[in-house]
């Protein structure tokens, strides 16, 4: 009893220090909170605004995982897979699947409310979430626009277009909350387009800038594409937001776009207050494989070598493991995490050089990755304790093929994956070697990867299995089978002193606690 | 003894799953036939059937929401799913007989999700993906997709000599014994697939239980956690893996193996040569 009271004391005292405005309820998101997420919050996509995903919380441990159970399930009885990443804001989660919105109760996970958007045309493929800005939510949708909803109860507020579905775009990324803008990102693969990213004003919806990845289409001798369908990271002191962005179009033959292809398949730092690009750093120059470097461009400061430095980490779709100066784009590392056999070596500027006998042909190329690639739109993780950079990780190997009666317009091309498996790495990010690895299953896994400060890592194998491993080794400490596939990242909070494991698969979102003594 | 617990081995775990639903996708998916895939040709001379316009655009809308990503906008293959209109599945299909069962189903094999549609949105898929089918056996280029001209370009006698030497193929494999006629069970892209990873070979397990007793049978299930078989007399059987210890002899891996040695060419050359076992 004295225990556990005094638990609750430090508990609240913990929270009154680090996050009295999360006692100020009703207010919603602002800067404070975007830029030190309390632990009773998860306020954007990745969490914070570094990418880590690593958290504080230390209650549930290595020596007490085993005992984790359900708190609670919530069923979106859809076919729908969840891939969002909830929001936590003032006790209420927010998640999506295409064209629906759920803001449930985080303490019992029962529905407070369901938004439904119009069935509409345009791609359904998945989506990742909503972003909060004051008590506004703001939701993009597979006909490309951009939905704000009061949050207490989904009453639309404005809908504005931000992508045309018409000429083959949608939309399916969580938006970037940075001051008084809300970034978004868009997709389409299909046809030969543009890509961009619009800062929207989240009062009333009216753009703020735009900042193309690719010429406009038909520009001679110039790549379309570039789509910017994954969620940045943002560093406050330097003042810029980083965002990979995607494959070159047409896809799988290069022939009309000779040259790197700028900006695809690039890790970009642009400057918020005006779209300018301030620097970049090609992951794949001249891309045929459909390896998008959209994946988190995680922040970290720390030791490198012995110097200090403010770093960006990028776990690529081509198989390559980045590790840059975020203040210039310098590269520091560039090394693969696992088999990549479509490149020439690495270039001075730390740039993978392709090898052209490996782009698609027509009687086929054997290539590692599969399109799929290394890693994809999933979460890694920075473990800031062990300072290992951890990723659900995918060896595979697919065939490419192209010939000319392909065409020059899509995806122009046709590629068969031919095998892979699932492994979570754990990366030195100074050396790029894999410290330990843990084997998901056969195909891979979808699943994301969240880390703790107690030394947990958390993610799920390609069989179903939710998973907590020991951070230090990789070693199995707790499972339960959620009896889907696994296409979403977990992530943690704290709630009336008590740390909650939330993790989807399917159409279900799990929350996992401790007993209560 | 050689029963230990060696199943987190990459190349072993690889194998299952694609077991495990094996089962699950057999009744509705023939994708081992004895009838080459693509070009997919209609039954006889019959000329192809027409659907109504209105029900062709009622389901490209839903296929365009739905299923373009993978299969792509017109059926022809995108990202991850393959190309419908070269589908023997979709050949086959009658009314949406076929094409219904794997929508409200999906692949779990293949990492296709199940849909949840009515009947009036399965014929409307049905009538734009045979439609799409029709359209594309009809025109000429402009169409992706591996044809079996395509996949002529290596030296068989090259391929011969990788296959007994280089290859190890012949380690387990026989021109005159398993592969015999293995070209006119598979042809083109099928039978590159096949070649370089069969996905739905059977492993075999023997699993020792405390007790002491033996059960050897087909691997039907492995995570780290639980291995199910199928043993002799056809039941599923299961147990927690920290409860028993088992070995898996999945010689499928060696196909595994050869992906990071093979020179393109050497898959040029390996496809000639099993294209003259007839």
């Amino acid at each position: 009893m004295n225990f556990m009271k005094a638990a609750f004391l430090v508990a609240v005292s913990t929270l009154i220090t680090i996050a009295p405005r999360s006692l100020m309820m009703g207010q919603g998101v602002d800067d404070q909170m975007l830029l030190h997420p309390p632990t009773d919050s998860w306020p954007g996509y990745h969490g914070d605004y570094s990418g880590r995903r690593h958290s504080p919380l230390t209650q549930i441990t290595p020596q007490n995982v085993k005992n984790l159970s359900l708190a609670w399930a919530f069923q979106t009885d859809q076919t729908a897979l969840i891939k969002s990443s909830p929001l936590l804001v003032e006790g209420i989660l927010y998640f999506t699947v295409p064209e629906n919105i759920w803001a449930v109760d985080a303490r019992s996970g029962h529905q407070i409310w369901h938004y439904t958007y119009p069935r509409s045309p345009g791609e359904h493929i998945g989506h990742r979430g909503v972003a909060m800005y004051k008590k506004y939510l703001f939701f993009v949708t597979p006909d490309g626009h951009l939905v704000s909803l009061n949050a207490n109860d989904a009453t639309v507020r404005w809908i504005v277009q931000v992508a045309d579905a018409t000429k083959g775009y949608w939309t399916s990324m969580a938006p970037l909350i940075v001051g008084n803008r809300v970034l978004v990102g868009v997709s389409g693969d299909f046809d030969n387009l543009t890509g961009y990213i619009r800062s929207i004003d989240p009062e009333t919806g009216a753009t703020q800038w735009q900042w193309n990845s690719t010429p406009p289409a038909g520009t001679p001798n110039q790549t379309t594409g570039g789509m910017t369908w994954m969620t940045g990271t943002y560093d406050p002191d330097l003042n810029l937001v980083y965002w990979g962005t995607g494959n070159p179009t047409p896809v799988l033959t290069g022939s009309t776009r000779p040259g790197d292809d700028l900006y695809t398949c690039t890790i970009v730092a642009l400057n918020p207050e005006t779209g300018k690009l301030v620097w970049s750093f090609q992951a794949s120059p001249h891309d045929t494989h459909d390896w998008d470097a959209v994946e988190t461009p995680v922040l970290v400061d720390g030791d490198f070598h012995g110097e200090h430095k403010k770093m960006l980490m990028q776990t690529s779709r081509n198989g390559y493991f980045f590790v840059l100066d975020r203040t210039n784009g310098k590269s520091l590392l560039t090394a693969p995490f696992g088999p990549v056999n479509w490149s020439l070596g690495v270039d001075k500027q730390g740039r993978p050089i392709p090898n052209p006998a490996k782009e698609p042909a027509p009687d086929g190329r054997l290539i590692a990755p599969d399109e799929g690639g290394m890693t994809n739109y999933r979460s890694p993780s920075f473990d800031t304790r062990n300072g290992l950079f951890v990723v659900d990780a995918h060896p595979s190997y697919g065939i490419y093929f192209a010939k000319s009666a392909d065409g020059v317009y899509g995806w122009a091309g046709a590629d068969y994956g031919v095998w892979g498996k699932g492994v979570i790495e754990a990366i030195d990010y100074q050396t790029g070697k894999i410290r330990w690895s843990h084997e998901l299953g056969p195909g891979g896994s979808g699943a994301g990867v969240l880390t703790t400060d107690s030394g947990l890592t958390f993610t799920g194998d390609a069989l179903g299995n939710f998973l907590a491993l020991d951070s230090s080794d990789g070693k199995t400490l707790w499972h339960a089978g959620s009896g889907a596939h696994i296409v979403s990242s977990p992530t943690t909070y704290e709630l009336d002193g008590r740390q909650y494991l939330l993790t989807s698969s399917g159409g279900v979102l799990f929350a996992w606690v401790l007993p209560q003594e | 003894m050689n029963l230990i617990r060696s199943a987190l081995h990459a190349s072993v775990l690889m194998a299952a799953p694609l077991l495990v639903s094996l089962a699950v996708s057999a009744a509705q998916t023939p994708t081992h036939s004895a009838q080459p895939p693509a070009p997919a040709k209609q039954n006889g001379t019959a000329a192809p059937k027409s659907y109504p316009p209105a029900l062709v655009e009622s389901g490209g809308s839903l296929f365009r929401q739905d299923c373009s990503f993978c299969h792509g906008r017109d059926a022809g293959g995108g990202e991850s799913g393959p190309d419908l209109t070269r589908s023997k599945l979709v050949t086959e299909d009658v009314d949406g007989d076929k094409i219904g069962a794997v929508v409200r189903n999906g692949r779990p094999d293949k990492g296709m999700p199940h849909f949840d549609v009515s009947d009036p949105q399965i014929a409307g898929l049905m009538a734009f993906i045979h439609t799409q089918q029709n359209t594309a056996l009809t025109k000429k280029g402009g169409r992706k997709g591996v044809d079996v001209s395509d996949l002529q370009t290596g030296n068989a006698e090259a391929g011969k000599r990788y296959f007994e030497g280089a290859g190890g193929c012949a380690t387990c494999h026989s021109p005159t014994g398993d592969l015999a006629g293995i070209a006119s069970r598979y042809k083109g892209l099928e039978l590159e697939e096949q070649m370089l990873y069969p996905k739905h070979a059977k492993s075999r397990v023997t699993v020792r239980l405390a007790s002491g007793q033996t059960i050897t049978g087909t691997l039907d299930y492995l995570d780290e956690f639980t291995v199910g078989l199928i043993d002799p007399t056809g039941s599923y059987r299961s147990w927690r893996t920290s409860d028993v210890q088992y070995k898996v002899d999945a010689p499928v891996t060696a196909h595994v193996d050869l992906l990071s040695k093979y020179k393109d060419a050497d898959i040029h050359n390996l496809m000639a040569y099993l294209q003259t076992l007839r």
